[in-house]
């Protein structure tokens, strides 16, 4: 532990760095785990959001 | 909730011919890359297959295939294995020569279509929102371009000088 911020943003930088290099299987769990907890979060508010949609307009026309 | 299952079922989707190709994009696609960042969906690029005398693209075909594989529909989205999905057709000619040049990874036994991370970046700078930025900052501080092949794309689609400007802004230590 230290409040050096320059070694603070140099960890960072070097987790971030480690969890790039997992194999992709194991990131996408984590994107899975990520999802859950954002959906867990959004329920919490009213609007769409509650089915942890993102607001965004379709793109696609027919 | 399995993102795994998704890239399975659009496998599927692939291979009965409802789809001719497909790449995953924007955050799920940049997580092949780069450390995986929390996204509230998936962003699947898609070539329609094209119907005789059909001049607009018609995404129906992809509906009523989930649909009937027990796929809900919530919105614009399709929710596979827990994940809203959204299909795509190429907004530009960036991403129709993107999904061209998409590449197969192998996930655990299930093929993934993906976008390049050349063609990420650039598609990110071309799409410029703020989150795209700091995907393509990622992109840059984690050394995963290169630096020949994403000039190329960006000389090709007109994109040098949102790059440049990009450089100023985010790259260049000068004031």
């Amino acid at each position: 532990m230290t409040f050096d911020l320059t070694a603070i943003i140099k960890s960072k930088r070097d987790h971030r760095t480690r969890l790039a290099m997992l194999p992709i299987a194991e990131k996408l769990r984590l994107l899975d785990g990520l999802r859950a907890r954002d959906v867990l979060l959004h329920k919490a508010l009213p609007s769409r959001r509650a089915a942890g949609l993102p607001v965004k307009k379709l793109k696609v026309e027919s | 909730m399995d993102i795994r299952q998704v890239f399975t079922i659009v496998n599927q989707m692939q291979l009965d011919g409802t789809i001719s190709d497909y790449a995953i994009g924007e955050a799920v696609g940049a997580t092949f890359y780069l450390e995986p960042v929390a996204t509230l969906d998936v962003d699947i690029f898609i070539t329609f297959r094209a119907e005789p005398g059909q001049l607009l693209l018609n995404p129906q075909p992809i509906f009523d295939y989930l649909t009937a594989r027990g796929c809900t529909m919530q919105g614009e989205y399709v929710v596979i294995a827990g994940w809203p999905v959204q299909f795509l057709p190429p907004p530009s000619p960036l991403v129709e020569e993107a999904l061209g040049h998409a590449v197969t990874v192998d996930v655990e036994g299930t093929p993934a279509r993906v976008f390049t991370a050349e063609y990420l970046a650039a598609i990110a700078l071309q799409t410029g929102r703020a989150k795209d930025k700091a995907r393509l900052l990622q992109f840059v501080e984690e050394g995963r371009l290169d630096p020949a092949l994403l000039q190329k794309i960006l000389g090709s689609h007109q994109l040098d000088g949102a790059w440049q400007k990009f450089q100023r802004q985010f790259l260049d230590n000068a004031p």
